[in-house]
């Protein structure tokens, strides 16, 4: 028999503290369905996705209802469209998007992963295709996402690469100005992208995975955030040393969640479990805040000086929490700070107490990037391209991911509203100063080379 | 083979335990397993002993009475069915229900009324009911354990639905869920 307070502990996370498994990520592989004919391209990946995915989203929910805790996003990634679609010109790269786009609606899943390109080092013709393709793909469709790989620290950077995406962003943003751009919500730039990270948008499956595999991402701000604040009721004068072991003890448990239900929801598809991703991911509820923990942290908001400290001591002790909790963690592991997703960060900045610079310094710490992150639609290609070159560089020099999801809203100025409804959420545009330069940096084109810790060999 | 379960009911102090397992061991019996609770004041304790052949129920029942005749506590022994034992290897899975809310008359009754009907075995149920707001006054956990012949859909759609009735808070997860958050 458990004791009264573990029993209630454990309630009380799930039922006041929103602790859920934020998605449930299906990899399936797709290099065996390549065909150089479309249609039969199109007919192998619907056969195979429509296979191994046919359960998974009632699997997810008799396992959430076993244990009590919910999964919210059943998702699939699949191997980059640039690679199995490698033959296919532009406007096949959209009816691929459209097709993936029907998949994931027949198996009743939000988003489905892999529209995506890794072209670090240089573009092949399908990735080039693929490219093209993005802003009429996430225009037409609603539930695939796509990434591009732009730098490795491996590889350097790929300032065409960047340049071409800038372009594809303005695009896409130009296609949906009804929704406030919101194709680029839907679009990740990366900097040493993992292959087997379980959330969106950045999800696809890497080449060097199983033919499918489940891999999970936690959530659980709400559950940190209120372990912090107990821990300081009880014992008001806590050190930080104290707070860091009160949220790494927290981690532990909110990932010994994810890796039971993710284990069983692999065990009953019959399927390999892949990784825990330890990402601390907020939604716009309150109370499922990354930017409430910064309060509880005694900032007053996130974005104000010491905000990088805290980020950095909180990244650092869910992943000592998590990394002792599972064998296997992977993806992004780190707390996102999605600007629009997370209610508390929007307010931040609309507030002024987070700035686009602080949050790229910010962004050093943790993992993801810029993330969610709307700017006035008139940036122009060279400054957007600036912000991307800037934000890879940060995951290229410290061995680390970072990524970009920028949104240039047409026709919309700082200080503007957005919403992009769910989980998405809304925001106020951010101020970046000098949008409108056309700074010739980034047109120079070619790689930035790798740096001296890569080679490592 | 001479299996023997010894009750213990009494008010609870200090030495109890002592008094009645020196006692069995001048007896020459040979303790198996010991339980002890305390509700509120009350001491219940249970002892499974394996008694040697010389000495049978009655006459170990008759001893300890009069042995503790002025303890203020009260002994019962009886034999263990030993064939009858729990099959350890009974498939099945073990889930925790817990309620939080108001007290009133006859809640465990109605409960256990239902997961009765569906002849699933409560392993262990503790409740308090002190009134107040505090989650802690007012909760009724029970450990049931359900095998693959239970309708498990349709016992807890009853057990909800009974919550709801009661306004309780009700809560039915698969004891794995414990494990993972409190035992590392």
């Amino acid at each position: 028999m458990y004791d009264d307070n573990e029993i209630l502990s454990t309630i009380e996370m799930v039922k006041n503290e929103n602790l859920d498994v934020r998605a449930v990520t299906l990899g399936i592989n797709l290099f065996d369905c390549i065909s150089h004919d479309l249609q039969k391209f199109k007919t192998n990946i619907r056969s195979k996705i429509v296979t191994h995915a046919a359960d998974l989203v009632k699997t997810c929910d008799q396992v959430g209802e076993k244990y009590g805790i919910k999964v919210v996003n059943k998702r699939i990634s699949i191997s980059p469209i640039s690679l199995v679609g490698a033959t296919f010109s532009t406007p096949q790269m959209v009816e691929i998007a459209q097709t993936l786009n029907d998949i994931a609606r027949q198996v009743d899943i939000d988003f489905i992963g892999g529209f995506s390109a890794l072209v670090e080092k240089g573009i092949a013709p399908g990735d080039q295709a693929l490219i093209n393709a993005l802003p009429q793909a996430l225009f037409e469709t609603q539930r695939v996402c796509a990434s591009v790989n732009v730098a490795t620290t491996r590889a350097g950077i790929n300032m065409d690469a960047i340049l071409e995406m800038s372009k594809a962003i303005k695009k896409a943003a130009a296609l949906s100005s009804d929704d406030d751009g919101l194709a680029c919500a839907k679009l990740c730039v990366f900097s040493n992208i993992p292959q087997d990270m379980p959330f969106m948008a950045g999800a696809y499956l890497g080449v060097g995975v199983a033919d499918t595999v489940i891999n999970v991402g936690v959530s659980g701000p709400g559950v940190v955030k209120r372990a912090i604040e107990r821990g300081l009721e009880k014992t008001p004068n806590l050190t930080l040393g104290k707070i860091a072991e009160i949220i790494k003890k927290t981690a532990c448990k909110v990932t010994r969640v994810g890796e039971l239900i993710g284990r069983e929801v692999a065990q009953n598809l019959d399927v390999r479990f892949g990784i825990v991703d330890l990402s601390l991911a907020p939604t716009p509820t309150v109370g499922d805040s990354i930017g409430e923990i910064f309060q509880a942290l005694g900032l007053t908001s996130i974005g104000v000086p010491g905000s990088t400290a805290a980020l950095a001591m909180l990244n650092d002790a869910v992943k000592k929490g998590g990394a002792f909790a599972s064998s296997h963690v992977g993806g992004l592991s780190g707390a996102f700070i999605p600007v629009s997703e997370d209610l508390n960060i929007a307010n931040a900045a609309d507030k002024g107490y987070l700035t686009i610079e602080k949050l790229e310094s910010m962004t050093c710490v943790c993992s993801v990037g810029l993330d969610m992150v709307p700017v006035p639609g008139n940036i122009t290609e060279e400054c957007l391209a600036g912000i991307i070159a800037d934000e890879m560089a940060i995951g290229m020099i410290n061995n680390k991911t970072t990524a970009t999801r920028l949104i240039p809203v047409p026709g919309k100025k700082a200080g503007d509203k957005v919403y992009f409804g769910g989980l998405l959420g809304e925001a106020r545009i951010m101020n970046v100063a000098h949008a409108t330069l056309t700074d010739s940096f980034v047109k120079y084109g070619g790689r930035i080379p790798a740096p001296i810790h890569s080679m490592k060999n | 083979m001479n299996k023997l379960i010894i009750t213990v009911l009494g008010k609870d102090r200090p030495g109890i335990i002592s008094l009645v397992t020196n006692h069995l061991y001048e007896l020459e019996c040979n303790l198996e397993n010991v339980n002890q609770m305390i509700l509120q004041n009350e001491f219940a304790g249970f002892f499974v002993v394996e008694a040697p052949a010389t000495l049978p129920l009655e006459t170990l029942q008759k001893q300890m009475n009069e042995e503790f005749k002025d303890s203020g506590l009260v002994i019962h022994c009886n034999e263990v069915e030993t064939n009858g034992q729990k099959d350890e290897f009974l498939k099945g899975e073990t889930f925790l229900m817990t309620t939080i809310g108001p007290d009133q008359k006859g809640l465990v009754a109605r409960f256990s009324k239902i997961i009765a009907r569906y002849h699933v075995n409560i392993e262990n149920l503790k409740a308090v009911f002190k009134g107040g707001n505090d989650p802690l006054g007012n909760i009724m956990s029970y450990q049931i354990f359900i095998t693959p012949d239970v309708d498990q859909k349709s016992l807890f759609n009853d057990l909800r639905q009974k919550a709801d009735e009661l306004n309780l808070d009700i809560r039915i997860q698969h004891k794995n869920i414990f494990e993972a958050t409190n035992k590392i």
